[in-house]
């Protein structure tokens, strides 16, 4: 018994100077300092259920927390999360007519990339979105729901205290030497090539229309010290655990758990990607408009406040950040002195060139 | 009612002699494989032939999408690549192999200790197997400590995420599948028969020359053909242990249907299928391995 109490008054200890140390790379907040939404709209309110599908993992503990016990709570419509979103299963689902999810977590990337293809999804109903969702993240067929960015990560004990700060250092490996990570196209993904542009110099403002030729011959410099085109957002933080590259791109919130675990590592965040993700309903969805309550509801200041105690990602309502304590803020892609380094990702051009963009790449990792 | 059929019956059998009576006895090995076989064709060959039609009627009939392959220099690449490892790695596994399973053949009490360790890493998944790999030969894994340590090398070298990766890891997983055939045709060869070489002053490498290794052919034919087979449809070893071009053509099809191009990844689908059956065809054709389909069948 004793034994047992020393055992736990040490880990509080480690626990606690882990805090001091850093007091960001805490992977959540405490539950006891959450906002509560306390009431809602009735025309959110209803019966029956709604099938979400999600990326899973840490994420989906966030949300289960975040916004579907309230959600339950508070408009009586019960949430059955289903892990493993994947727009491909969208097509395969409503092609056969057996919608199996009511809404899913994508991009407005996938979500317009599928609707190109054929009728896939149910428009949103805008009239009971929160008026504190920016314009930004709303389009016909999704509403953005999460600001995550992709950015630059490099071990600190690697360039004896030299700190890389955009594409041009990572494509520097005199300066910064060893071996390098990035997108590839595996998966279903779109390469970086504003990454490769911006190391090229072309200024962040001036990405877009990317010059995808530009972007391959800057992408050719780098070539021989890329020793992994990653598919998943795991596979950076173990190269990066291992010692198996010194810089790589990551997802932002995979970096916190790295972090937590000791890895010396950090994110420089400038010229990094702001990328978000958005809900979508697929087409015949069975409990359509409970989706469109959830998606509303999601999305007001305190459900997304609450994400954003969770898991290190930003929130689309503006009036969130008056529910989030300034050091946490200060953490966030959404947060106004990282947001300003970042660079929106402009998912619309994507959509427009990919078919043409990914064979040019994929030939060109062959070549 | 009997008494009346009785006659009809036998007026049957004498008119047309050479037809027996139907025997359901000869009919039950069929009626017990019915079920499996209504679960194949129905959850396996239907979807499977859906799937390829993909190729040909996406969205209107048309042979485009094999046309465009003839100057699609990424799957050109990948299809060579994909060839290129699973030859690599049926003759890895075939020189690592034939000797285990020789060893296996003759180890008497040791036999199925022997079999637990080749079998063991079979019932592995094979992701955990390559996270093991990545282990292993990463840039301070234990391959790279250890010749490090011994003074072999004086900094790390690239093993992991390289295509020496890849078929280290692939030939680890395959082995079994080279082994067993070709274990299976060893003992069957009549122990007399290298009693009767060595009787008539045969050496050791002679009789193995002209006794043992003739008779497992069929077993060589068989692992090979096995192995090369399953090579050529790998994905996630490559994905996860290969080097950054390391694209087999499973992979390039899994991107294509993430990238939702899926009357493209039907072809090539259709492609690596119609590889892997002409591979078995002109197999079957070549003398030795068509026993080697009669020895598995028994």
């Amino acid at each position: 018994m004793s034994k047992k109490t020393i055992g736990r008054r040490a880990t509080l200890g480690l626990v606690g100077a882990g805090l001091v140390a850093a007091p960001f790379i805490r992977p959540s907040y405490g539950q006891a300092a959450w906002p509560e939404q306390t009431t809602v709209p009735d025309i959110l309110k209803g019966s029956g259920e709604v099938r979400i599908a999600t990326f899973g993992g840490t994420m989906q503990e966030t949300q289960q927390k975040a916004y579907f016990e309230p959600f339950e709570k508070i408009t009586g419509i019960k949430v059955r999360a289903f892990p493993g979103s994947d727009v491909t299963k969208i097509k395969a689902m409503v092609d056969t007519g057996n919608v199996e999810w009511d809404m899913a977590q994508l991009s407005r990337g996938s979500i317009m990339n599928l609707q190109k293809r054929g009728d896939y999804f149910e428009k949103i109903d805008y009239d009971i979105v929160d008026p504190g969702v920016e314009k930004q993240f709303r389009f016909e067929y999704g509403l953005e729901m999460l600001i995550w960015a992709q950015v630059l990560a490099y071990r600190t004990d690697a360039f004896k205290g030299a700190v890389p700060s955009g594409w041009a250092d990572f494509w520097d490996t005199k300066k910064f030497p060893g071996d390098r990570a990035l997108y590839g196209t595996n998966s279903g993904g779109w390469p970086e090539m504003e990454f490769a542009l911006m190391a090229a110099g072309v200024p962040p403002d001036k990405l877009y229309p990317l010059d995808v030729d530009k972007a391959l011959a800057s992408y050719g410099k780098i070539k021989k010290d890329v020793f992994k085109w990653w598919d998943t957002g795991a596979v950076p933080i173990q190269l990066l655990t291992d010692r198996e590259v010194t810089m790589t791109s990551v997802w932002n919130g995979r970096m916190a758990a790295l972090q937590a675990a000791g890895v010396p590592a950090a994110v420089s965040w400038n010229q990094g990607l702001s990328k978000r993700d958005a809900w979508g309903i697929p087409k015949g969805a069975k409990n359509k408009v409970n989706a469109m309550k959830f998606v509303a509801y999601s999305t007001m200041a305190i459900p997304q406040a609450r994400v954003c105690l969770g898991i290190p990602y930003g929130s689309v309502n503006s009036k969130s950040n008056e529910y989030i304590p300034t050091e946490r803020l200060a953490v966030l892609p959404s947060a106004p002195e990282i947001a300003k380094q970042l660079v929106p990702y402009n998912y619309d051009w994507w959509i427009e060139n990919r078919e043409t963009v990914i064979p040019k790449f994929n030939k060109w990792l062959l070549s | 009612m009997s008494e009346i059929a009785q006659p009809a019956s036998l007026a049957l059998a004498v008119s047309r002699p050479r037809s027996p009576p139907f025997d359901w006895r000869r009919a039950v090995p069929f009626l017990l494989a019915a079920p499996l076989l209504l679960y194949m064709v129905v959850l396996y060959a239907l979807p499977v032939v859906a799937m390829l039609l993909r190729s040909v009627n996406d969205p209107t009939w048309t042979l485009a999408n094999y046309a465009t392959l003839l100057d699609d220099v990424v799957f050109q690449k990948t299809f060579w690549i994909t060839i290129n490892t699973s030859v690599t790695v049926t003759l890895g596994c075939l020189i690592l192999g034939y000797p285990v399973a020789m060893g296996l053949v003759r180890a008497r009490s040791m036999a199925p200790f022997i079999l637990v360790i080749i079998l063991l890493p079979f019932w592995t998944s094979v992701l955990v197997r390559s996270y093991a790999w990545m282990v292993l030969l990463g840039r301070h894994g234990l391959v790279n400590e250890a010749l490090l340590a011994l003074g072999m090398i004086d900094r790390p070298i690239r093993i992991l995420n390289t295509p020496l990766a890849t078929q280290i890891a692939m030939i680890h997983i395959l082995l079994p599948y080279m082994i067993l055939p070709i274990a299976n045709a060893l003992r069957q060869i009549d122990p007399s028969l290298i009693r009767a070489a060595s009787g008539l002053g045969s050496t050791p490498f002679m009789t193995f020359r002209q006794v043992i290794l003739p008779l497992s052919m069929s077993g060589v034919a068989a692992g090979t053909l096995l192995t090369f087979v399953l090579a050529l449809g790998f994905y996630i070893t490559p994905a996860m242990v290969g080097g950054p071009r390391d694209i087999t053509l499973s992979m390039l099809i899994a991107q294509q249907v993430d990238q939702l191009n899926w009357a493209y990844a039907a072809t090539l689908s259709a492609v690596l299928l119609a590889t892997a059956l002409a591979i078995l065809a002109v197999a079957r054709k070549l003398p030795g391995v068509g026993n080697a389909f009669k020895t598995s069948m028994r």
